[in-house]
């Protein structure tokens, strides 16, 4: 331990507040190179032999980037082949004043040890630390202490020459003045795009060099596009005054020209303002933090229907503008007719960018030595991208990964540049990447870090663990799950008691054992949140051997779980409830169809069966007491592909099929998170994790009760109750996919079901479940909300010790924000690889006519429901390349007329399903009408191809 | 997990290095003198870092004021404690008896009334005013340790040394001897008055939230720190000893 | 009117010896002292785990079996026949409080002093009446010690006629460890001026008595102005005691007059200045060690 000398370091703030801090310098700061006899460090990060093939560069060198190098080309630096970096604290702290994407990413980098990044702590070292001179700015000063380091670094790796040959540092900065400085002083010293030109082995990394602001004038006309950004002091000032908003900006997926700021006020109170026309966006990316100004009321104007594409490909400009400007007007135009007007403003500056990398597609300049395309993100609400490549033509069909460098104000299109290509597009492996990257879903596989925490093999239950636990093995446990399932995590099991009574009994995968909380394992795991099921592929949220070994309870082994057991009567009545740790081992698992089976076979009567039977019996039982409590039975199609197991293509596809054993065991499940819900919430009504499902607001049901109205049936949604029993009367003869229509209708109007801390929230309502608290126990293995509540029943019921996260209800609190996003993330990538997975189908099965519902009426469009293949699919009514037809659209109905005919919800239209490829990055399933038929709208039914085997369900 | 306090100041660098430069169980510099003043019977200035105390030790003698504070047991033991004016970043008067100081004379009665072997002088008053100079985090760690030599200054029998040391809690490492830019950064802390050699706690003060699992951890890293100012102060001690006996001429 | 005034500067280290580093009889509280039961508990010492443990700073003594630790700087410790000097707090029922410089106010009980009017005389419920004409609250004594209470007290009496209230001069407080034991306490020096070297750390400077009359009792005060030389030589002798006791030498008329002598060459208000008083009590130390030697 070693105290040097006291610096004091004054700064101002605001009046006259003299802020006095220690600064301790020291002399046990390590250099961290390997070639360094002198420094007493225990593991050096920096390598002897650090030579990268550069032609400015000849001898082995460590880099040292300064701030704005870090800041600007991250994207560069995270490649694999710069390596040996010096990272300075100054330049560490900088960065992370300036950039919190940024700092974690450097973060990371320096965590990677192929990496060899060393954080070198130059501002407590003795020999580097630099007194702010007066009069010195503060970056001034700060690129001196970054220079004063280089110095001393080539100084000091000078000493140990010896050893290694010419070990030197390269001073990286894109500042002239620093540069100049630097070589006065006799350093080494290049700017970036200099250094990673200079790199002989790879020249594919200069496409990911960041434009610097220099290089950007030439890029664009000079033509004034979109008025300046406001100061952000200006914008401060305006917000504190009232005459700005500050909002969250969200662009729209159907019209580019379109967008809303959402302006979070105080408490519920929080507003939406309209943004219309490239003028008014200003330049603004979705999810940026922006400042509205409110135009004049007069200038208001009502959101329009109209789907609108930035469809152009890489034309000039000028040409493009022209054709904006038509676009705007039609919008505008349309927009003055309406009534109903929003909020309307523009945008008048930007308080943070929130640019991640997107994923999308390259659009090949028109020009063929032209080295700047427009890339299209794949997210709609992105604008595209011009970027600088020289590889243009392998990219191009490629899916690539780009990040926004800046928005200059006379160019059309925000500038970037390349980071990395995911594949080709259309691949599945591809699509499945670019989808994950798209809804953030964590799926790197586990790191080593992550991976030391698994127990190890073999393993088995030891002698404390079964003192500790009750011993259920002999009971007859089996478990019920969709066919190939392989991450098991509950089982039941039913049992007469002597007294007569039942005794239920349900099984869950003791996770939380093999999970501790806040080691690496539980890090990861409460980030990803939740496993993910796309279609042939599950992004788990445990290691494998624990998601489908160890903890998944698979029939005849034995394993450790967390019970949940009831004493029942024969009404379903619960006598009494308890829950306990125990040891279980399977008799059988079954899946839904085997389970059905067994308890329709009369002939069976061994265990398993009586056991199944008597579960059954209950559930009946249970179902139709929710049911009488107001429970909702919704429907959403739900399709099942069935894939080739060699070519991973889907084959065929069906909607799934509920049996009697879904609801069976989907009905314990339920009770068993009911009860752990209770029993949590009375041991820690502070913290307990439930999840709740609010009322939708009235306004939420307008569509479903319109679209009922105009078959003339009503439907009550004042309660849960009054909704579930009038869509069970509501039925229309002749159209018995009626009922389902407007289930799948009420599904949409729903809230989302979220997770929440007891603590924070006082309406814990499940309004779908109509239970008055609930929670999720009954999936540790893919959720990480029932682990959190795995560890709360067991400190509950004194089977484990709690931790301070556990208990502070902020976190807890933090901790259900980040899970509600990651589900909610999970259920879109879910969707799209569904749909992704559709348009491999209709790929292979070409064109399809099919009968279909009409479930939107849009301006332009409507939306169209395929019962047979749970598909949706929009039949445009207004193209770009033609005149449009005579449109009317009436808002009340809502109806459209088309021509002469007029198209109402749930309307039987026959449509025509191909793929239209036209675009592959959106490859989209395009479907156009058959019948009714419109003259110069419909078309001609064509011919399907015969198919090698028939659909074999149909509802 | 998602949370962490991003926005404030990092309070603990990935290379280990606090705000100041110091490591986790690192304390700041303690430089300290005794026998200031003349007139009292006892007095010591203190630095640890930028904090500074003045502490002067009058006593034993008659009780003065009110003859219900006799004990005829024991000594009383009276503490006040005050800071300067300009002890703060904000210039402010300080008015005696606000609630803060109050406080923290009660706390430091508190302590020196368990080392003090105050039993062997009945019926008087011991007392010990200190007052914080520059204010930079850890005041009531200051003041005790001043306290100490102050008593120790005026040949007052006491059982141990008291050292103190304040000490948070980030990033589930304890940080010792809270510097102000630590201590206003909402970390958890708490403050350690110990007897060192034979390890007894003397003021335990603690007002943030803190998980229970945490305490030992943090009691543990606190008293190790205490043993380590207890380790300055005796040098101080012995120095001044050595120094006072050679003029002495014995 | 010039002043002088400098900012604090930290006191030169005094440079210590070897041997100074070595010496075991020195403790610091909390330091074991012997583990030998064998030894007996004396002042600045407890009993902690059957180990004699010091509970002061300083230095060890010894004496037979009994161990005590004698701290540098401590209240005053009366004993029985010290001479001290102290102020009058408070005139109580037939006794008046006296502050020592003790732990407790020392006690002067109206039957251990001197009244007016013969030496032995019975109090009567008058004199209780009366006494706060002969002392009252902020007058400073001379007196003896007579006996110490169980509580550490100080019983004083003044039944000689050296003893009593002390008239005009000046006080001087300093540690009673600077004050070494000798025959007698009161001093005529010869530069002009007495002194009474309080066993309690006070020391009272005065002039010179012209004749050694009979004072009544003791309670007789001389309010004759005293002249500037004597003003002077005392404000010397004040000057020289704060040298001497800032550098800790031991205080007793030989010293305190070889100080006065080494001082003459300054002008009384510099011999504070920390230059001057340094070479002021290395003159007065190697006069000291000349005599000895």
């Amino acid at each position: 331990m070693l105290k040097s000398k006291t610096f004091v370091k004054k700064t101002r703030a605001g009046g006259v507040m003299k802020i006095v801090r220690e600064h301790y310098l020291r002399d046990d700061i390590w250099c961290g190179s390997e070639i360094c006899a002198e420094c007493k460090q225990e593991s050096a990060v920096l390598q002897t032999d650090a030579s990268i093939e550069s032609d400015l560069c000849s001898y082995p060198h460590y880099v040292i980037p300064d701030t704005n190098v870090v800041l600007h080309q991250i994207d560069v630096l995270e490649d694999p082949v710069i390596r040996n970096v010096i990272i300075l604290q100054t330049v560490l702290q900088e960065v992370r004043h300036r950039s919190a994407p940024v700092y974690k990413r450097l973060k990371d980098i320096i965590h990677e040890q192929e990496k060899h990044f060393y954080t070198f702590t130059n501002e407590h070292h003795r020999e580097t630390f630099i007194e702010r001179e007066p009069g010195e700015s503060a970056n001034d000063s700060n690129d001196r202490a970054i220079r004063v380091a280089a110095k001393w670094y080539s100084q000091h790796l000078k000493k140990a020459e010896s050893e290694a040959d010419g070990l030197k540092v390269v001073l990286l900065t894109n500042d002239q003045g620093n540069k100049q400085k630097a070589e006065e002083s006799g350093l080494l010293v290049y700017r970036f795009e200099e250094y990673i030109k200079s790199l002989l082995g790879n020249p594919e990394l200069v496409d990911r060099l960041a434009l610097s602001n220099d290089d950007k004038h030439d890029i664009t006309s000079s033509k004034v596009l979109f008025p300046e950004h406001l100061h952000l002091s200006r914008i401060q000032a305006g917000i504190k005054s009232g005459t700005f908003l500050q909002g969250t900006f969200r662009a729209s997926r159907d019209n580019y020209l379109e967008a809303t700021v959402f302006v979070q006020g105080e408490g519920e109170d929080s507003t939406e303002v309209l943004i219309q026309g490239l003028q008014n966006l200003n330049r603004a990316v979705y999810q940026d933090l922006v400042a509205v100004q409110l135009l004049p009321r007069s200038q208001w104007v009502a959101p329009s229907s109209v789907v609108l594409q930035d469809e152009g490909a890489a034309k000039d400009d000028n040409e493009e503008d022209k054709e904006e400007e038509d676009e705007e007007k039609s919008l505008r135009i349309s927009a003055a007719a309406e009534a109903a007007r929003k909020p309307t403003g523009q945008i008048v500056g930007i308080i943070k960018r929130n640019w991640r990398p997107f994923c999308g597609m390259l659009n090949l300049s028109q020009i063929k030595e032209s080295t700047r395309h427009l890339f299209t993100p794949a997210d709609r609400r992105i604008p595209r991208i011009r970027i600088e490549t020289r590889q243009a033509s392998t990219l191009a069909g490629q899916r690539i990964m780009v990040a926004i460098d800046g928005w200059p104000k006379h160019s059309r299109y925000p500038n970037g540049h390349f980071v990395r290509s995911l594949g080709n597009a259309g691949d599945k492996e591809t699509e499945q990447e670019v989808l994950l990257l798209e809804h953030d879903i964590p799926h790197q596989a586990f790191s080593q870090a992550v991976l030391s925490f698994l127990p190890k093999m073999p393993w088995a239950i030891t002698p404390e663990d079964m003192g500790r636990r009750e011993d259920l093995r002999l009971l007859t446990v089996c478990s019920v799950d969709p066919p190939g399932c392989t991450d098991i995590d509950d089982a039941l099991h039913c049992r007469e008691l002597d007294n007569g009574n039942l005794e239920v009994g349900v099984h869950i995968a003791d996770v939380s054992h093999f999970i501790r909380p806040g080691n690496a394992m539980d890090k990861e795991a409460a980030s990803r949140g939740t496993t993910v099921y796309l279609c042939g592929k599950r992004i788990d949220m445990v290691p494998e051997l624990l998601s489908s070994n160890l903890c998944s309870l698979r029939s005849n082994v034995e394993r450790l779980a967390f019970s949940c057991i009831w004493e029942m009567n024969h009404k379903a009545e619960i006598i009494k409830t308890r829950f306990t740790k125990s040891v279980i081992k399977s008799k059988a698992s079954l899946t839904y169809a085997e389970a059905q089976m067994m308890i329709d076979d009369s002939t069976k009567n061994d265990d398993i069966t009586k056991s199944l039977r008597g579960l059954n019996k209950l559930a009946k039982v249970l179902k139709r007491k929710r049911i009488e409590k107001g429970a909702l039975t919704l429907s959403s199609l739900e399709v099942r592909f069935h894939i080739d197991s060699e070519t991973h293509d889907p084959i065929d596809l069906q909607t799934k099929e509920l049996m009697e054993t879904n609801s069976m065991v989907e009905e314990f499940m339920l009770l068993a998170n009911i009860s752990v819900a209770r029993k949590i919430y009375d041991e820690f009504p502070d913290c307990a994790m439930l999840r709740k499902h609010p009322a939708p607001p009235p306004s939420n049901y307008d569509i479903l009760l319109k679209a009922a109205k105009s078959k003339d049936v009503e439907i009550h949604t004042d309660s849960a109750k009054a909704l579930a029993d009038s869509l069970d009367v509501a039925r229309v003869d002749g159209f018995p996919y009626f009922n389902t229509l407007l289930r799948i209708l009420a599904t949409r109007c729903m809230m989302q079901a979220v997770y929440f801390c007891s603590g924070m929230d006082s309406d814990f309502h499940h309004y779908g479940l109509a239970s008055a608290i609930y929670t999720h126990f009954t999936s540790p293995i893919r959720r990480y909300a029932d682990i959190i509540v795995h560890r709360l029943l067991a400190v509950a019921i004194a089977a484990d010790s709690t931790y301070p996260d556990l208990m502070d209800k902020q976190k807890q609190s933090a901790l259900s924000i980040n899970l509600n996003y990651r589900h909610k993330m999970s259920q879109y990538a879910q969707r799209a690889s569904v749909a992704f997975h559709t348009q491999l189908f209709f790929k292979s099965r070409g064109i399809l006519n099919e009968e279909g519902f009409v479930l939107f009426v849009r301006k332009n469009a409507i939306i169209v429901l395929i019962p047979k293949f749970g598909l949706e699919g929009t039949v445009f009514f207004d193209a770009k390349d033609k005149a449009g037809p005579n449109l009317h659209f009436d808002e009340e109905g809502p109806t459209l007329k088309v021509e002469q005919h007029t198209f109402h919800i749930f309307d039987m239209v026959k449509v025509t399903i191909s793929l239209d490829a036209s675009n592959i990055q959106h490859q989209k399933i395009r479907m156009s009408l058959i019948e009714p038929v419109i003259s110069g709208v419909s078309v001609p039914a064509p011919d399907v191809e015969p198919l090698a085997k028939k659909p074999k369900l149909d509802r | 997990m998602v949370c962490g306090n991003m926005a404030g100041l990092e309070l603990l660098s990935d290379q280990g290095y606090r705000l100041d430069g110091r490591k986790a169980s690192e304390l700041r510099k303690v430089q300290a003198r005794m026998g200031v003043f003349a007139q009292a019977d006892g007095s010591a200035y203190l630095e640890q870092g930028n904090t500074k105390a003045l502490a002067v030790v009058y006593g034993p003698h008659e009780i003065r004021g009110s003859r219900s504070w006799i004990r005829h047991d024991r000594a009383v033991i009276n503490c006040q404690y005050s800071m300067a004016t300009f002890s703060t970043a904000e210039r402010k008067r300080r008015p005696h008896g606000d609630r803060k100081s109050t406080e923290m004379s009660l706390h430091l009665k508190q302590t020196f009334e368990a080392a003090v072997m105050t039993q062997l002088y009945p019926r008087s008053q011991i007392d010990i005013y200190v007052k914080i100079l520059q204010s930079d985090g850890g005041n009531y760690s200051v003041c005790v340790n001043a306290a100490t030599l102050a008593v120790i200054d005026a040949g007052i029998p006491m059982r141990d040394y008291v050292c103190a040391c304040s000490v948070g809690f980030v990033d589930e490492t304890p940080l010792a001897d809270l510097c102000y830019a630590e201590e206003s950064g909402g970390v958890s802390s708490l403050a350690l008055a110990l007897l060192p050699r034979g390890g007894q706690i003397a003021l335990l003060q603690m007002d943030a939230r803190l998980h229970q699992d945490h305490l030992d951890a943090l009691i543990e890293a606190a008293m190790t720190a205490c043993k380590g100012v207890g380790k300055v102060l005796d040098e101080v001690v012995r120095l001044h000893l050595k120094e006072v006996s050679v003029l002495t001429g014995e | 009117m010039a002043a002088d005034m400098r900012l604090p500067t930290i006191q030169k280290p005094v440079s210590l010896s070897v041997s100074a580093f070595d010496r075991k009889d020195l403790v610091v509280p909390g330091d074991v002292i012997t583990s030998d039961t064998g030894f007996m508990r004396g002042h600045g010492t407890y009993v902690d785990d059957d180990k004699l443990t010091a509970s002061v700073a300083g230095e060890v003594q010894r004496v037979d079996k009994l161990i005590c630790v004698r701290p540098l700087k401590t209240r005053f410790n009366g004993e029985v026949g010290d001479v001290v000097v102290g102020r009058v707090t408070e005139v109580q029922q037939k006794r008046w409080k006296v502050e020592t410089n003790s732990r407790l106010d020392s006690i002067l009980l109206l039957s251990s002093v001197n009244l007016p009017g013969g030496e032995l005389r019975r109090r009567s419920a008058e004199d209780e009446l009366t006494m706060r004409e002969y002392l009252q609250e902020g007058d400073l004594i001379s007196a003896e010690v007579q006996s110490v209470f169980s509580d550490g007290a100080l019983s004083m009496h003044t039944r000689s006629l050296k003893y009593g209230k002390l008239g005009q001069g000046v006080l001087v407080q300093l540690s009673p460890s600077l004050i070494k034991r000798q025959k007698t306490h009161f001093h005529n020096l010869p530069c002009g001026a007495s002194i009474i070297l309080g066993n309690n750390g006070f020391v009272w400077l005065y002039p010179t008595p012209e004749q050694q009359e009979e004072e009544a009792g003791g309670f007789y005060t001389n309010l004759e102005p005293v002249g500037l030389s004597d003003r002077e030589v005392i404000s010397r002798l004040r000057n020289c005691l704060l040298a001497l006791a800032a550098h800790k030498v031991l205080l007793y008329d030989t010293s305190v007059l070889y100080c006065y002598e080494s001082s003459v060459h300054h002008q009384v208000k510099d011999i504070l200045k920390p230059e001057v008083m340094e070479e002021i009590v290395m003159l007065t130390q190697q006069k000291l060690l000349e005599q000895e030697g």
